[in-house]
């Protein structure tokens, strides 16, 4: 049997990582690849407490399922926007996008 | 297990889901129907009147639909407060979109998907549905601040918003992942009765996820730390949608807050107290300081609304029936007030196309009526007698310190005279100075639009009638508190 | 359109390439957890789980750290495939199928393609922020934080019981039919947002030059 900490410290992983990947990378392209990891992770959480602790064990793979969902479409959605994007500027850098202030 | 599948309770939000596809497939279809282009307002409009009507035929109704969305006055209150400013809206600035957006159906569809979002954000009673419906209102509007026609900054603005929003949401989703785990429900009501047990020895992690929600929320919301999104947005956007989102987006987080903080988590007082505490301070602080060195009149209201968010904070930190009451009432002071100031923004824009505060030079001359508007909005937001935003800052004030959070309060008092030296700054401009003369004739008089007229009259009475006469709010108020503390 | 794609060629490189960097990275490990499950010390799901979780670890890390942006997004694959493999210890194969699906079949395409339509041939070397220190110490933190808090709570976890399929589908589309069509709306608007931010406004124009 494979205790949940692992499951938990495995999302905990992807999570951090994913939060990295936010703040270090400049392509608006690798930063929406970030928030997937870290959207991964939460999805992991969600499964495994589920599967572990809910004595129903449904909502949290629901939630999972949701979770996965969205992601796909604010994937689709972003890509959408950094190609208008690349369309005005001819770049996917954030902070070429810099006519507003941070 | 019983569950309760009655359609007719959710019958606003299939209302103006049902209207935003029609909206969508009118456009799409508008050469070969020989459809006119105003005709989408008004479809807009007509559904959010019916939603209305069946938000008020389902004011009396206390019920569950599937154990998903609670219909309670709760509920009500809100579906009346978003389906009204999505109204006032579209009445409003219908010829700003009409002129300065681009795919005017999915900007009107959006506009309605967001209202069912917000809505829905309000009436949840699960966490899968109350995920979901802020993820609804979340993405309309990153697509809405990304519509301006013409401007280098509205594709920039999205951008920034949509990995930001993103960033929060799984921040949001990893705290509720936690809290789940804690309480193995993601009901309300049962995440309340594992938490009150008191059997739960996960503290560190109840904290954790308690800390993320916050954060998360906060981002929503536009809470200080996590604000980096909003004076972009508010200034890439065309201006309805950055009324819309000083307006329902703020109110639809607050309501969460309030179902989440006054529901679910109440029996976790003790661990997310002083959180929400430091934030409504830091927020209230900031937020306001931040305002005194804007020069757009969208950064500035932006930073302005960030300290109101600070205020409405304090009440989330102080919860009982009645800093709840309190701090319904003055989301609607200040969704009243902040909207009058923008629909007498866009009237401003239409005019003129300027947005610069200095721009507003002589705006007394040329339209005193306008600057009468913005005036009575600015001095209301600022807190000035006679005004929505007095007794309503005043009720929530005094409700903040009989919780026994008299220094939040003082830090609040501070912050509010620090706001109004920025407001000052923009009705001296247009009272004490002269209109520029750029050769066009706009040192001239102009008025308003009928519609103009129509909306900043309707905001203008309501900001003076709250603040003379803020009775029947208060009551409405008080109402539809009760359900969440019953 | 058609010149900026890609030429087969680098993309065969980029799979043998690929290819040989998986097997030398999985190959030590998965001889390792082999020998320790043949001398008894694991069990052959937690062999299934320490495979699973050293590709997730190799993809994630790839993901955010490698310079060259295609490599970055095939390590992405390569990490939600991991996650999959997860959703299957954790029961719950229609998770598992989803997850390959959407990400690996789906999300993963639309970023490629993204990737060829925007930068990947004129720069695909991406240098990272300035920020990098910064970024490192708060993902320290933070992650540590994580860690901390999944190892010090006594779960009391009980034992996994499998979802089936049709479970599944009953109890998604009775009890939680309005999170389905909430979805469906949300779909529906992220739908429409790609499409008019992807879209050129030729139809604007030409309604102009109509009008």
């Amino acid at each position: 049997m494979i205790p949940l900490e692992n499951f938990l410290i495995l999302s905990g992983f992807l999570f951090a990582v994913g939060l990295y990947g936010v703040l270090a990378r400049r392509s608006a392209i690798l930063i929406l690849m970030s928030v997937e990891l870290m959207l991964a992770g939460v999805a992991i959480n969600f499964a495994a407490f589920a599967a572990y602790l809910d004595v129903d064990g449904f909502s949290g793979m629901i939630f999972a399922l949701f979770v996965i969902t969205v992601a796909a479409a604010e994937v689709g959605l972003a890509l959408g926007i950094v190609l208008r994007l690349f369309r005005e500027r001819r770049t996917s850098y954030v902070d070429a996008a810099n006519t507003l202030k941070w | 297990m019983d569950l309760n599948f009655r359609y007719e309770l959710l019958a606003p939000e299939i209302a103006v889901a049902v209207t935003a596809v029609l909206v969508m497939f009118a456009d799409a279809f508008r050469n070969e129907l020989n459809l006119k282009r105003n005709l989408l307002p008004q479809i807009s409009l007509l559904g959010l009147a019916v939603a209305l009507v069946f938000s008020l035929m389902l004011g009396n109704v206390s019920d569950d639909f599937a154990r998903l969305v609670q219909i309670d006055e709760f509920t009500t209150f809100f579906r009346v407060l978003f389906i009204a400013v999505t109204l006032i809206l579209i009445i409003g600035s219908h010829e700003y979109i009409d002129r300065h957006v681009n795919h005017i159906g999915e900007f009107y569809g959006l506009l309605l998907f967001s209202t069912v979002g917000a809505m829905l954000m309000a009436g949840a009673r699960d966490l899968i549905t109350a995920y979901l419906a802020i993820e609804v209102l979340s993405f309309s509007l990153y697509v809405a601040v990304s519509l301006s026609k013409n401007d280098p900054r509205s594709g920039e603005a999205a951008l920034k918003y949509v990995l930001l929003g993103g960033v929060a949401s799984a921040m949001l989703l990893y705290g509720l992942s936690f809290i789940y785990g804690v309480t193995g429900s993601t009901q309300y009501s049962e995440i309340s009765a594992a938490l009150s047990a008191g059997n739960v020895d996960f503290e560190t992690a109840l904290i954790l996820g308690l800390v993320l929600v916050i954060a998360g929320l906060g981002f929503k919301a536009s809470a200080v730390p996590f604000h980096m999104w909003t004076p972009d947005a508010y200034e890439g956007a065309p201006i309805p949608i950055t009324a819309y989102l000083s307006a329902t987006s703020k109110a639809a987080t607050f309501a969460l807050f309030l179902r989440w903080f006054a529901g679910p988590l109440l029996p976790a007082i003790d661990h997310w107290q002083w959180i929400l505490a430091l934030l409504s301070v830091i927020t209230m602080v900031v937020g306001n300081l931040v305002a005194l060195q804007q020069h757009n009149i969208k950064r500035l209201l932006a930073y302005s609304s960030i300290g109101q968010v600070g205020f409405m904070l304090m009440c989330i930190t102080a919860i009982s029936e009645q800093t709840g009451s309190a701090l319904l009432l003055h989301l609607v002071g200040y969704l009243i007030t902040n909207l009058a100031i923008f629909m007498a923004i866009i009237a401003f824009y239409n005019r003129t196309g300027k947005e610069e505060i200095n721009q507003f030079k002589g705006l007394a001359q040329t339209n005193p009526y306008l600057a009468l508007v913005i005036t009575s909005g600015l001095f209301s937001l600022a807190g000035m007698p006679l005004l929505a935003g007095f007794v309503t800052k005043f009720i929530l004030f005094q409700s903040v310190v009989s919780a026994g959070y008299l220094w939040l309060v003082i830090v609040a008092l501070v912050a509010s005279t620090v706001s109004l030296y920025y407001y000052l700054q923009v009705i001296k401009q247009m009272y004490l100075y002269q209109p520029e003369d750029d050769g066009n004739g706009s040192n001239h008089r102009w008025n308003l639009t009928v519609t103009g007229y129509l909306s900043t009259g309707i905001l203008f009475i309501g900001v003076v009638w709250v603040g003379v006469y803020a009775t029947p709010f208060y009551e409405f108020a008080d109402k539809a508190i009760a359900p969440l503390f019953a | 359109m058609f010149e900026r794609l890609p030429v087969p060629a680098q993309f065969d490189r980029l799979i043998v390439t690929g290819g040989i960097v998986t097997g030398v990275i999985l190959g030590p490990v998965f001889l390792v957890l082999l020998s320790l499950l043949l001398v008894g010390r694991i069990s052959a799901p937690e062999l299934v789980f320490w495979l699973g979780f050293t590709v997730i670890v190799v993809g994630a890390l790839g993901t955010v750290l490698l310079q060259n942006i295609v490599h970055a997004a095939f390590a992405l694959i390569a990490a939600l495939i991991g996650v999959a493999a997860m959703y299957l210890l954790l029961a719950s194969e229609f998770l598992a199928l989803v997850q390959v699906l959407v990400y690996g079949g789906g999300v993963v395409l639309l970023i490629i393609f993204a990737l060829m339509m925007t930068n990947a041939q004129d720069d695909p070397i991406v240098t990272d922020g300035s920020q990098k220190p910064f970024a490192f110490i708060v993902t320290l933190l933070f992650g540590g934080v994580l860690v901390a808090a999944a190892i010090d709570v006594q779960w009391g976890a009980e034992s996994v019981s499998l979802i089936t399929f049709r479970d599944f589908g009953a109890r998604l589309f009775r009890d939680f039919m309005v999170p389905v069509i909430i979805v469906g709306v949300l779909l529906d608007i992220a739908l429409s947002g790609a499409i008019v931010n992807a879209r050129p406004d030729i139809e604007e124009h030409s309604e102009e030059a109509s009008q």
